[in-house]
């Protein structure tokens, strides 16, 4: 009934999956600009240690085929598993996620940045409602 | 017409360190590009090497190239990026506090020292939540 102001005045984080280092500043840069924080990781490893440490994210935005232990949706699986509520977006080139898989959206490559950022806009509008994906 | 912000390329293999590092520059007025590894800084200097003014690397420089050899290759591609190494994590935060001391903003945000506690309780936090094998 009471509003957290906490709550109210944290802004939004978005943690950016993507080997490509370019590609990743660019839409980092790009969701910066619009006032949200961003987490830059380099692959799926890098994104689960930030989670292990007890990191903030809102929403998260993941490419599909990248080095290390765990592609893309392996780690939405393990997201989900810890967290149902958070908004996962997958995008990939070559991989598509199958029916039934546990994410918000899907972004084919190449995508438009535009393209990019709405998607993450309604993962964050939709996580602000509240609700699993 | 807006100012262009200098930039620091941010050379660090541990997202929990590499993070609130970027964070920090930026909240003193600098664009940052975060990388994980000499190659990703290779590869990102080459597509815009006069986006750069300061590179800020660590020494050990994980799988691909040590921060000496980056600095090495980058004195002889790139003139005018000036280079700042780190050995350990102190060093890197003790070397992000002189960047902001030099840098856009009139005034730091907070000390450098709050940075490093931040990222040694990520780090702690970390440890803590790694499965139990």
């Amino acid at each position: 009934l009471f509003p957290n102001p906490e709550q109210q005045t944290r802004p939004s984080h978005v943690l950016v999956v993507e080997d490509e280092a370019a590609l990743r500043a660019i839409v980092a840069e790009e969701l910066r600009s619009r006032g949200l924080i961003v987490i830059e990781a380099v692959d799926a490893d890098e994104a689960w240690a930030y989670f292990e440490s007890g990191g903030s994210v809102d929403v998260v935005f993941s490419d599909v085929q990248m080095p290390g232990s765990m592609n893309g949706l392996d780690l939405a699986r393990r997201l989900n598993a810890f967290d149902p509520y958070l908004k996962i977006i997958i995008t990939s080139g070559r991989f598509a996620p199958r029916e039934g898989e546990e994410i918000h959206a899907f972004l084919p490559k190449p995508y438009l940045l535009d393209h990019a950022v709405a998607a993450i806009l309604a993962a964050l509008e939709a996580r602000r409602r509240g609700g699993v994906s | 017409m807006t100012e262009k912000k200098p930039c620091v390329l941010l050379v660090e293999a541990d997202i929990l360190v590499r993070h609130p590092l970027a964070e920090y520059l930026r909240e003193c007025g600098y664009r940052v590009l975060e990388v994980n590894n000499a190659a990703e800084a290779r590869a990102l200097l080459e597509r815009e090497p006069s986006a750069v003014d300061v590179v800020l690397a660590e020494t050990d420089g994980a799988s691909s190239g040590s921060g000496f050899e980056l600095a090495n290759w980058i004195r002889r591609n790139c003139a005018g990026i000036d280079v700042e190494l780190a050995g350990t994590v102190a060093k890197a935060a003790e070397k992000a506090g002189d960047l902001c001391e030099e840098g856009p903003a009139l005034a730091k945000p907070y000390d450098h020292s709050l940075v490093l506690d931040r990222i040694r309780r990520l780090m702690a936090a970390r440890e803590r939540n790694k499965p139990k094998r």
